[in-house]
């Protein structure tokens, strides 16, 4: 085989693959700015109004804002935990590790909706259904194993003696975790509570089983709209969703770009 | 300068302060057999002690124990005066050098060799001047504001000697760590942590696979291997003087005979060769001689020996070049399963003899040294 047909085959590869894993965005991205009153695609005319009405809805953007107060809480809850807990994992002998590695994998066993009607009766027991911030520590609870894992997959390529190094230096155990453990396990962390934030933007079934009419998040507001009428303006929430979830992997790589400093060589 | 080295007895050595004393330190890991076995030593203000064994032979163990990384089963170590067995690391005044220099990959040169004095709450002022100091001490002025991995590996090393010091610690560790440099640049920086300790007097301990280094660089050496401690000299006696089989094959190039000990010499099949035996040699029993490369004679006939109680005939099997030294390996009819070493002595042109030409050999009895030897 030629080189330049070798050439041709890949790059007709890599195209199909980024078609068709962009396809339902592109979609969703062109359905959005139809200037007609159904969703379409290809676009029915080119218009934001449908942006425009989303933007105006106030249900829409009261969700929006509560998905926000959801996934800083969310975030604020799991990364201290999961960064401790990620970080001794695998740093220090700890005794039924594997249990506890066990342990973590639970929320992937138990069904979304098993442990969402647990935390619905836990919270309703404690009085604090009604609120909006309970959803957030839900999703924490759920999805800390991601920012466990995320932690210690950096936590597990640090030089053990990068500690001891500190330790010989002087630095106490809390000196030695502030400024030499917790530094080279950042790329970890950043990328831990990114992953939670855009989870629990998006986290649907426990939010459905722990909101009411007044505490809505926005994949919920959606679900309860797709139930009357799919009307383009669904599209274009679609649009901002995914607008945040660009922004996330954006910030990461400028955040975790800061990772070739933190590794030596 | 060597010569009054040696000429120092024990009794001058004694009065000199002792900075570290290991008192039958022993480690044991609960796996097999202890990775250090009762060692005791003191190494002297100011000097540069290394501790030379092969892999596996629990040096690291020993320079973590006096780190304070981990804790011995048994013994005590004292530094300064002070037993420091109760004090974790930190809270001993220790520089060390790690194998993987474990600069923080994260911090500059200039804020990995502040690290230790913020540590120790000094100002900032003072900081930014002993950083300075040392930077410049290590030759690493200009260089303060890059990153680890920015650096070569000679100028990380340096970093890390500027680290391991900029506290003014009582002792400095060094755990190998020119193991990982090409050849060149590890015997350049070999002298620089000589000149560097020198010029600081700063007592040191360093750990080595390496004899060159280990010669070069110290003035003590202590030889390990299994987890004992099994000679402890200046370098020149240790190469001159070795205690036992172990230390005379892990220093330096020597061709080894079997034999049988008897009140004339090591008896080698119908050969008696004379030869000075290690007191715990014992008469009767399996020996083995060792001559070290450089003291065995080769020529082309008997006129290149004077001197030689021994000599014998034999043939060039082999030839190898190592560029600054040649040695002949030659085989003996009288002594058929021996292959000698032997250095070239000419300074003035290389390869007299080719691979296969006729040769006699011999030494001086008293430079074969016979000791124990277990068959
Ligand atoms: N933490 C540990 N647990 C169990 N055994 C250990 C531990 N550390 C070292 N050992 C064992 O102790 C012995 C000595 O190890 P050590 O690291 O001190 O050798 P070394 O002389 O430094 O070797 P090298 O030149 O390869 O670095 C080895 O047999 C090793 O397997
Ligand atoms: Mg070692």
């Amino acid at each position: 085989m030629t080189s330049s047909s070798q050439k041709l085959i890949f790059w007709t590869l890599v195209g199909i693959s980024i078609i068709t894993l962009s396809m339902p965005t592109i979609i969703v991205l062109g359905a959005s700015v139809t200037s007609g009153n159904i969703i379409a695609f290809p676009p029915d005319g080119f218009s934001l109004k449908w942006y425009e009405k989303i933007a105006m809805a106030r249900e829409l953007r009261l969700a929006l804002w509560r998905s926000l107060i959801v996934s800083t809480v969310c975030v604020i809850v799991s990364l201290p935990v999961g960064t401790v807990a990620g970080i001794a994992l695998t740093r220090y002998r700890l005794k039924f590790v594997n249990l506890i590695n066990i342990y973590l994998l639970l929320p992937f066993t138990v069904p979304l909706i098993g442990s969402g009607i647990g935390m619905m009766l836990v919270f309703g027991e404690w009085g604090i259904l009604g609120n909006v911030w309970p959803v957030g520590v839900a999703c924490a609870v759920i999805n800390l194993p991601f920012v466990i894992w995320s932690v210690s997959s950096s936590a597990a390529a640090l030089d053990r003696d990068l500690e001891l190094a500190a330790e010989n230096c002087g630095a106490g155990r809390m000196e030695t975790f502030w400024y030499v453990t917790l530094p080279a396990v950042m790329p970890g962390v950043i990328t831990g509570g990114l992953l939670m934030f855009v989870l629990a933007m998006t986290e649907f079934l426990v939010s459905l089983l722990l909101t009411d009419a007044r505490t809505v998040t926005l994949p919920v507001q959606i679900y309860n709209n797709i139930r009357s009428i799919i009307t383009p303006d669904l599209a274009a929430i679609s649009v901002v969703f995914v607008v945040i979830a660009l922004i996330a992997v954006w910030l990461l790589d400028r955040l975790v770009g800061l990772e070739i400093f933190l590794k030596s060589k | 300068m060597f010569m009054s080295d040696l000429q120092l007895d024990s009794a001058s050595r004694a009065e000199r302060s002792v900075a570290v004393s290991v008192r039958g330190v022993t480690m044991d890991f609960g796996s097999g057999s202890p990775a250090v076995k009762d060692a005791s030593f003191d190494v002297e203000t100011g000097s540069f002690l290394t501790i030379l064994g092969p892999s596996g032979s629990g040096k690291t163990t020993l320079l973590r124990m006096i780190a304070g990384f981990q804790k011995p089963t048994q013994g005590t170590i004292t530094i300064a005066g002070k037993p420091v067995d109760a004090d974790p690391p930190n809270r001993r005044s220790i520089g060390m050098v790690f194998q993987k220099l474990a600069l923080f990959p994260h911090m500059t040169a200039a804020e990995n060799v502040a690290f230790p004095l913020k540590m120790r709450r000094t100002n900032p002022a003072e900081i930014s001047g002993k950083v300075e100091k040392f930077l410049n001490l290590v030759k690493l002025d200009g260089y303060a504001e890059r990153r680890p991995h920015e650096l070569s590996g000679g100028q990380q090393q340096r970093v890390a000697i500027a680290r391991a010091l900029v506290f003014e610690p009582e002792l400095l560790l060094l755990d190998e760590p020119l193991a990982a440099l090409d050849r060149k640049l590890r015997e350049e920086m070999q002298l620089e942590f000589r000149r560097i300790q020198k010029e600081l007097g700063v007592t040191t301990i360093n750990v080595t696979h390496d004899q060159r280094e280990a010669l070069v660089v110290s003035d003590d050496i202590i030889v390990m291997d299994q987890g004992l401690i099994q000679q402890h000299d200046r370098p020149v006696g240790l190469y001159r003087a070795p205690n036992n089989l172990f230390v005379a094959s892990f220093i330096g190039v020597s061709t080894f005979i079997d034999g049988t000990l008897t009140a004339d010499g090591l008896k080698v099949g119908d050969l008696l060769l004379p030869g000075s035996a290690t007191p715990e040699a014992t008469l009767g029993a399996p020996a083995r001689g060792a001559v070290r490369a450089e003291q065995l004679r080769i020529g082309a006939g008997p006129e290149a020996l004077a001197g030689c109680e021994i000599e014998m005939d034999g043939k060039v099997e082999d030839v190898i070049f190592e560029g600054e030294r040649l040695i002949y390996v030659v085989g003996c009819e009288r002594a058929p399963d021996i292959k000698f070493q032997i250095y070239h002595h000419d300074p003035h042109s290389f390869d007299i003899f080719e691979i296969g030409s006729p040769v006699r050999i011999g030494w001086h009895g008293k430079d074969m040294k016979i000791f124990n030897h277990d068959a």
